[in-house]
């Protein structure tokens, strides 16, 4: 066992050698490299401990999480973020039971109307309305609310696109080619302008279902392109196969075609619905206060002012810190994907 | 299926789809008639009336809206023709760390893509501009013999003058998309199989060489497509520049939206404003793919 260890020391120190200082230009940036990460992590550790002025976040917490959500009834998205939380972490390092691993998708998809109820209020709970949503509870709400709508559009749109029907196919990658485009923010601000206009008068619906239906229709189409890809990649004999097990068309469709693409495609939709919560922060400036929205008002506030860099480094580490959480549990589901299909 | 119930479903779909847009239109022209606005583009050439802080070619508050709109496609053209160039030089260098033989080298640019990647653009812009730029105090900037000139203002640069917005976006994009360049940069070297790399050192050609003239041009027809569809991105992505209150086309679009309340002309606008952005640059790259192809082939 020891010798094993100091084997591998060696090892770790030859390859050290070969890959740092293999010659004299690469030791002279090798040490380069450590002089600048130590200056670095000395100024930032100066300033992050002695330096930065955190009351901007620290008095404001809440106002980050929830926005403008009335005080009294904060522990309603406060149950929702934590409930999120848990399963987020129950799927991780949970226990491996066939039953509870069964139902975490369950769990996942009823995460939604939970928070919905908590939010909106209603049945016992007091009614809250959507114009005090804010903070971090907004932004998660835009999230996944966008993705659940825009995955099966999505579906639809990259089978449309797929299919032997000239029109359908033609309609889809127009509505596909347009989409992708224009930016997000003209899709965002004309969503919340032309929505109305196209609806009969009297039916109004909130800025914030509007943002989802904007986010809806443009992901959907980033979303089609990455599915067609995994649909393209399938070789042609599965769907020979399925025909002569004598499996009809939507049969093979939702049987095989789809979850194979799915699988396939799980990195691209990863890196989009990552994507997809990062430009939620494109509402803070077309009039939600989401997490970024609140950072704003937060800085406009002329007891905080002049404090941007305490705020943005807050910011960005919440940002950070959601994006490598979504990446991990995404890394877990392929993960979990690949060993159910060498169980088959 | 068969023929005619193909034909069927299709004409199935079109109805479906013909009432459901009449339907939208029929709620449009209510909605249009009730707020007193038609459809139409004859309010394009009345005088502008807003001020643009930057503008290439001569613009004053008098002239039409559909000058005030060209300068805005300029001024974007400027920030995106600006950003690309840096960016690809930014995102070179870095792919190039990464895959490079120095692993400390490696580490460091691994995390420079992970935290750019993973906070919002819109923050790093937020970022680049607040904090970067006017930052900057009044009686804090750096003259270097009149020819560099670095203040909360901008930079001037022996008589050229970029103002901060400009700068703050062209940085805050420039370094965002070279964090996504650099991947491209990375997928394209690893393209290159491991034996070329051994051939050329087996060969006596040193590192350096072997890179531009063995493998660089092996990676090109990988990296060209990838780039293509950052430099797209890239576009998209300069519409944030209303952020930083830079006057691009999506910003003077919002401008005359708010300010005449048509939605439908202006988005229809900055619709074909952008696929004209996209053909250009899909063209460029399509002719650039094609000089590198060709050369390879006669060398």
């Amino acid at each position: 066992m020891f010798n094993i260890n100091i084997n591998s020391i060696i090892i770790c120190f030859k390859h050290l050698r070969k890959t740092l200082f293999s010659n004299l230009f690469n030791t002279v940036i090798t040490f380069l490299i450590i002089l600048f990460i130590g200056v670095a992590c000395f100024y930032t550790f100066e300033w992050l401990i002695f330096k930065a002025n955190w009351k901007a976040v620290i008095s404001n917490l809440p106002l980050y999480a929830f926005g403008s959500f009335p005080p009294k009834e904060q522990w309603r998205p406060a149950i929702w973020i934590i409930s999120l939380l848990l399963l987020s972490i129950f799927t991780l390092c949970g226990p491996d039971w066939k039953w509870l691993r069964k139902n975490l998708p369950i769990a996942w998809v009823g995460s939604i109307p939970l928070g919905l109820y908590l939010l909106y209020g209603g049945l016992g709970l007091s009614p809250i309305m959507s114009r005090h949503w804010g903070g971090l509870t907004l932004t998660i709400l835009l999230t996944v609310c966008s993705s659940l709508l825009s995955l099966p559009l999505g579906i639809v749109l990259a089978l449309c696109r797929q299919s032997s029907l000239p029109l359908i196919k033609k309609l889809s990658s127009i509505y596909i080619d347009v989409m992708r485009a224009i930016p997000l923010i003209a899709v965002l601000f004309f969503g919340q302008l032309l929505i109305p206009l196209f609806l009969p008068v009297g039916i109004e619906i909130d800025r914030v279902w509007r943002a989802i239906f904007a986010f809806t229709l443009f992901v959907s189409a980033y979303i089609a392109e990455d599915i067609r890809g995994g649909l393209q990649s399938i070789p042609y004999t599965q769907t020979e196969a399925a025909n002569s097990l004598g499996l009809n068309q939507y049969q093979i469709i939702q049987l095989i075609l789809i979850p194979q693409a799915l699988r396939i495609a799980l990195p691209a939709l990863t890196n989009q619905f990552i994507g997809l919560f990062q430009n939620t922060s494109l509402m803070a400036i077309l009039g939600l206060v989401e997490l970024l929205g609140v950072g704003r008002s937060i800085l406009a506030n002329p007891e905080f002012i002049g404090q941007y860099i305490e705020v943005y480094v807050w910011l960005a580490s919440v940002y950070w810190m959601v994006c490598t959480i979504m990446a991990v549990l995404a890394r877990h589901l392929e993960q979990r994907m690949t060993i159910n299909q060498a169980n088959f | 299926m068969k023929t005619n119930q193909k034909i069927l479903l299709q004409f199935g779909i079109c109805i479906f789809l013909f009432i459901l847009i009449g339907i939208l239109i029929n709620n449009l022209t209510i909605n249009l008639l009730r707020t007193g606005l038609g459809f139409n583009f004859s309010w394009l050439f009345k005088p502008a009336s807003f001020a643009l802080a930057e503008h290439p070619l001569p613009y004053t508050s008098s002239d039409s809206y559909a000058w005030a709109l060209f300068i805005g496609w300029l001024n974007s053209l400027k920030v995106i023709v600006s950003s690309l160039i840096l960016a690809t030089f930014l995102g070179t260098l870095i792919g190039f760390a990464r895959t490079g033989k120095n692993s400390l080298l490696g580490l460091i640019s691994a995390g420079y893509i992970t935290v750019i990647r993973q906070t919002p653009l819109l923050l790093q812009l937020m970022f680049w501009y607040f904090v970067g730029f006017l930052g900057l105090k009044d009686n804090m900037f750096i003259q270097i013999k009149n020819i560099f000139n670095l203040s909360n203002q901008g930079i001037e640069f022996s008589g050229l003058t970029f103002s901060s917005e400009f700068l703050a976006l062209l940085i805050g994009l420039s370094i965002f998309t070279s964090a996504y360049i650099a991947e491209v940069i990375r997928g394209g070297i690893l393209s290159v199989p491991r034996g070329q790399w051994e051939a050329f050192r087996s060969l006596g050609l040193s590192e350096s060489k072997g890179l531009i003239r063995i493998i660089i041009p092996q990676a090109l027809p990988a990296i060209i497509p990838g780039l293509t569809s950052q430099y797209l991105n890239l576009a998209k992505n300069s519409t944030l520049a209303i952020a930083v209150g830079y006057s691009d086309i999506y910003a003077i679009n919002d401008t005359i939206t708010n300010q005449t309340g048509r939605a439908i002309e202006c988005f229809i606008i900055l619709l074909f404003s952008f696929l004209l952005l996209n053909l250009l640059i899909t063209n460029t790259m399509e002719i650039i793919n094609r000089l590198i192809l060709k050369s390879q082939k006669y060398s």
